[in-house]
């Protein structure tokens, strides 16, 4: 029996190739996503490794339990909690103690440095840090050059200095601090490991103390301990002097490897999303690939059903024909899996290729780990076995009297009970998304889950549901979409709809992958215009200003914020800063957030900002604003009363007015004069500036003068509402390009996977062709048929997609209304070309089997058995 | 090899107005060695207005023969005449237009496109060339063949002699010059076979249409005007509106002859 299912492999070759793609592209979509988070990993690890090289740490004790920093990982800033900050001159004391050869503070803080071409040093979204470079600073190679000494030198980090095109001892400008700075640089220092994207640039330490570490606080003190003394020595000899002299200030001491430790964690469990996130692909890969595989299955085994009938007359029993469609499985999916795991490699290492070319640099080791290769061949083997159970169930089932009929007809199975089940499921689906949208406005979760949750059950039963009732749906949706097709082009189009026509299930299937793919497509894109719309809404509504002042690096320096406020022609010029605060109050414990400061009068001049209760002109007298989100959650009422503390104060303020602003998004916003006195010395991180021209002056001439000013600073610009608008936009769109990448595959998957059921049925059809063909219909007329079969296919996974999405994406929108997606706005004009793309990818899948097709020589094609 | 000459009372072929005629024709499959000759040089006129039948035993050629003629295949060496064209030299694309404007086919099973209902199949290849359907020509067809209840059924729903019928009004309804049948009946029981012969014979008898027909039934082969002999690809008699028996007989000499050649 084993040599009977191997040589059909061999005889069949095309089809088998086929099916071994589908499950190629699957697994290779699986081992690329283990292999990219490993590798990911791996990078950060290293990137750990060397920005944190200290045997020993100071800091102080974290004021929480387990928190996590907000936002991407920063590569040298501390990990593990928030904490306060500690004394810079603890560094002379531990530098003191026996075993210690140095103790060097974390200092630092933004820059923006003018490259070689005039324009900013920038990296996407990565950071652009200056540090501290202490003349032996162990963690910092000195390629060239010498340590920086004084305000107007500075050092490049190896890739910054070549991104920026500038050499040693060129001069360039530098925003530091808030002031502009003619620099010359004098280092080109080097980091063991790649600094993923962020660009790094070296100071004299005691200059990058005054910038960044002007209260004389820093983060943490990182110990260096003389030839020989190990870290847990050093702590212990910590413990014993500086933290015994400061019993007071909560500090702790940490050995380096514990540190490290912290911070890969607090990293993996970042990398942790994103390596979730492509699974979720991953598995709609594979998912979409068993379909393919099922349906490659399904018709081979249908073409084959006189050879297994012929089996079974001759004594094989149903059981040895399950095996050796089975086998067959196996073999297939053992191969496509190798193959698979392979290709994922290369996967891998071409989106190596591409986030290259974005800056981004991933060096890390990318392992095919013994774990990772045996899963691969296992969820491959096993998707390709369980795909292939039915239509082995079928064949078993075979009855031998088939083997004697000449024509073999196969009944189809009534839909009747896979319509029930879809609708069932569609029903369910549809009730969950509602509980879903339920939940998110009542703000009260049900059964105990969250709108998340819900919504992610609603959006899976629809798409199952969808997919199990669109053979029910086949016949009449593909009845209208053929209508064209068949007045068009006689009698191409007739016979073509007959062929779609004429097995739902398979059509169905067939358009099943694309549907996935698509109706992700279309949600994302429903998403996209919905995030643009809304923010125009709120750009639209909330500013009111002529001209709003933003920062590439998100950091408006102070100098620019007086020269802005200075010009003649400005009324107004209100500074929108944040700074990190541990917030407090009833119903909460002190968590590390950021509170928003605003001048009171920019309310109703240059910010129109949407109240729910309260007025904003108690921010005036020293109350705050909260955003309705925190007031939900954390039960707040006006009038009850919050905690902010930083290191240098700590304000208990009075909850006088509750926004639905967009724009202040913050949990809590405050008035200009608290956040300054919250910060002391420190300055306010500005991350926009509101202006407004005194009367009669055009907003030309205002933006000229806003320019001229701004020059200096490189990343700093002014927009008008309508530039503010399409930068926002552009992030949008920046954020989507690699959701669009991956649906790009699972949309080359669903290509091929039509490529292979066309095929089949062209070889299916053999014996019709030939007979159509030998009636007249010529070679170009029969490649128009299938072509039209494909596009017809095509279009109906795409129009049930794009319906599909469309709704979900409707959904997704109120689940997350309050989160900035006030607005739901469907682009018909981008969905209609979604829907004509579908029949260029129609036509593209049905080029090979057409041409296939029509190199039949009508003779044979005839005489097929 | 017995020559089994016509009876004296039936009149010669009328060789001068043939609808169809081949000379010199040779197939020969693979080269050298294992080259097989399926048709040693044939001489062949079909009869305008005849219904022909090519009988013979199995690998003696007539298939070849008839697909050579009809178009489907192109012939090694000779000429191929039909309704005054040479199609032996003719491109696959002409091939093309001529089956689909002056030749009919009947196969001998899987004749129907499946998703077409009755009346589409037989349209079909009058739709394939954009051809506008001739009512009256239509009407004559199906009341001959007695489709006329049977034209909205798919052929799943139609018997085998039903789809066969269908068949032969396919190849007809366009006033094809010729008609080609392989093994029409071969798939059929001799009542259904009866029925679809008769019809063929009638429409070379009310229609003027002119058919030839492969086949190893004598039975079959008694329907037609003529029945032409092939054996090892050459021709090696022909009988004129014979009986099952006179068949019969010729065929076993035909036997007799080659058990001869063979010892």
């Amino acid at each position: 029996m084993l040599r009977v299912s191997l040589r059909e492999i061999r005889a069949h070759g095309v089809r088998f190739a086929l099916s071994v793609l589908a499950v190629v592209l699957g697994v290779a979509f699986v081992a690329g996503t283990f292999i990219l988070r490993a590798m990911l990993s791996d990078t950060f690890d290293s990137i750990v490794e060397s920005s944190l090289q200290g045997d020993a740490y100071l800091r102080s004790i974290s004021t929480t339990e387990e928190g996590l920093p907000d936002g991407p990982p920063d590569p040298s800033a501390g990990f593990g909690g928030a904490r306060d900050g500690i004394d810079i001159t603890l560094a002379d004391e531990l530098a003191d103690v026996e075993g210690v050869a140095q103790a060097l503070p974390d200092v630092q803080g933004p820059i923006v440095i003018v490259g070689a071409d005039g324009t900013a040093v920038i990296n996407g979204q990565a950071p652009s840090l200056a540090l501290a470079l202490h003349p032996d600073d162990p963690a910092v190679d000195l390629v060239a050059g010498e340590v920086p000494v004084g305000p107007n030198e500075i050092g490049l980090e190896s890739s910054a200095l070549e991104t920026s095109g500038l050499a040693l001892g060129d001069t360039t400008t530098v925003v530091l601090g808030g002031e502009v700075r003619e620099v010359t640089v004098v280092a080109e220092g080097g980091y063991d490991s790649p600094t993923s994207g962020a660009t790094l640039a070296f100071l004299d330490a005691d200059v990058a103390a005054d910038l960044f570490a002007p209260d004389g606080l820093v983060n943490s003190i990182a110990v260096y301990g003389e030839d020989g003394v190990s870290q847990t020595d050093l702590v212990d000899a910590m413990t014993e002097t500086v933290l015994a002299d400061h019993p007071d200030d909560n500090l702790e001491a940490r050995t380096g490897d514990d540190v490290r430790a912290e911070a890969s964690a607090a990293i993996n469990e970042i990398i942790g999303f994103i390596g979730t996130f492509l699974l979720v692909f991953a598995s709609i890969a594979l998912f979409v690939g068993a379909f393919i595989i099922t349906n490659t299955f399904a018709m081979s085994v249908r073409q084959r059903q006189r050879e297994y009938a012929l089996l079974r007359a001759l004594g094989a029993s149903p059981v040895q024909v399950f095996a050796v469609v089975l086998t067959q499985a196996f073999a297939v999916g053992l191969v496509g899996s190798a193959i698979g795991l392979i290709s994922g490699v290369a996967l891998v290492d071409l989106i190596r290729w591409i986030l290259s070319r974005f800056g981004m640099n991933l060096t890390g080791d990318a392992p095919v780990t013994a774990f990772t290769a045996a899963l691969c061949l296992g969820i491959g083997t096993l998707v390709s076995l369980v795909a292939a159970a039915v239509p082995a169930r079928r064949a078993a089932l075979t009855a031998p009297v088939e083997a004697m009929r000449d024509d073999v007809t196969v009944t189809e199975k009534s839909l009747r009970w896979r319509a029930l089940a879809g609708a069932a499921l569609l029903l369910i689906g549809v009730a969950a998304t509602y509980v879903s949208v339920a939940v998110a406005t009542d703000e009260t979760p049900w059964w105990g889950l969250g709108p998340g949750p819900w919504l992610g059950i609603g959006a899976g039963a629809v798409l199952v549901g969808m997919l199990a009732l669109s053979p029910v749906i086949a016949r009449s949706t593909l009845g209208v979409l053929a209508a064209p097709f068949v007045a068009a082009i006689k009698p191409l189009g007739r016979l073509a709809r007959g062929n779609v026509m004429r097995n739902p299930r398979r059509t169905a299937s067939t358009a099943g992958a694309l549907m996935i793919g698509m109706a992700l497509v279309a949600a994302c894109t429903v998403l996209a215009a919905s995030a643009r719309e809304s923010t125009t809404a709120i750009v639209e509504s909330e500013y009111r200003a002529d001209f709003v002042v933003m920062s590439a690096t998100n950091a408006v320096p102070a100098e620019a914020v007086t020269a802005i406020a200075d010009l003649e022609d400005v009324a107004r010029a209100d500074a929108v800063a944040t700074a990190p605060v541990q917030l407090s109050g009833p119903g909460l414990e002190p968590t590390s957030t950021t509170v928003i400061g605003v001048p009171p009068e920019a309310f109703g001049t240059t910010l129109e900002i949407e109240t729910l209760s309260g007025d904003l002109a108690t921010l005036a007298d020293g109350e705050a604003a909260v955003h309705t989100s925190a007031a939900l959650e954390y039960g707040w009422e006006l009038g009850d009363r919050i905690t902010l503390r930083t290191d240098v104060t700590e304000l208990t303020l009075t909850v006088g007015v509750i926004t639905n602003s967009q724009a202040l998004n913050a949990d809590v916003t405050i008035g200009q004069d608290q956040l300054t006195e919250l910060l002391g010395p420190a300055p306010a991180n500005v991350v926009m500036v509101a202006v407004d021209g005194v009367e009669g002056v055009s907003p030309d001439e205002l933006g000229e003068q806003l320019d001229t000013i701004l020059e200096p600073y490189v990343t700093v610009t002014a927009l008008t509402e309508e530039e503010l608008v399409n930068q926002i936009a552009d992030r949008v769109n920046q954020a989507l390009v690699i959701i669009y990448a991956l649906l790009a595959l699972s949309v080359v998957i669903a290509v091929l996977g039509i490529v292979n059921t066309l095929a089949l049925s062209v070889i299916e059809r053999t014996r019709e062709i030939g007979l159509i063909r030998a009636v007249g219909l010529g070679r170009l007329q029969l490649s128009t048929t299938i072509v039209i079969e494909s596009v017809l296919t095509a279009i109906f996974g795409t129009v049930v997609g794009v319906v599909v999405g469309v709704a979900l994406a409707a959904a997704v929108r109120s689940v997350f209304a309050d989160q900035g997606l006030s607005v739901l706005a469907v682009p018909w004009d981008q969905l209609a070309v979604i829907v004509a793309l579908s029949a260029v990818v129609g036509v593209i899948a049905a080029l090979w089997p057409a041409i296939r097709a029509s190199r039949l020589p009508v003779l044979q094609a005839i005489a097929q058995e | 090899m017995g020559r089994h000459a016509a009876p004296a009372s039936i009149s010669p072929e009328p060789a001068d107005d043939p609808i169809a005629s081949a000379r010199g024709l040779t197939k020969v499959y693979g080269t050298g060695a294992t080259a097989v000759h399926a048709l040693r040089g044939v001489d062949v006129d079909l009869g305008r207005g005849r219904l022909t039948a090519i009988m013979g035993p199995s690998g003696s050629g007539k298939s070849t023969l008839m697909h050579c003629m009809a178009g489907l295949d192109t012939p090694t060496s000779g000429t191929v005449e039909v309704d005054g064209r040479v199609i032996s030299s003719m491109s696959q694309r002409q091939l093309t237009t001529l089956r689909r404007t002056r030749i009919g086919f009947v196969f001998q099973a899987y004749n129907l496109v499946p998703t077409l209902t009755a009346a589409e199949n037989i349209t079909l290849p009058l739709d394939i060339a954009r051809t506008p359907v001739d009512r009256e020509r239509f009407d004559t067809v199906i009341n001959t063949l007695g489709l006329g209840d049977r034209l909205t059924h798919r052929p799943t729903e139609l018997s085998g002699g039903q789809q066969q019928r269908v068949a032969c009004a396919r190849a007809l309804v366009a006033k094809p010059s010729i008609v080609f049948a392989d093994e029409p009946t071969g798939n059929l029981d001799s009542r259904a076979a009866g029925e679809v012969l008769g019809f063929l014979r009638r429409s070379v008898d009310d229609l003027g249409q002119s058919v030839v027909m492969v086949t190893h039934d004598p039975r079959s082969a008694s329907y037609a005007h003529r029945v032409v002999f092939l054996a090892d690809g050459a021709l090696v008699g022909e009988l004129h509106d014979p009986a099952e028996a006179d068949i019969l007989e010729a065929l076993a000499a035909l036997g007799e002859a080659r058990e001869r050649d063979a010892s």
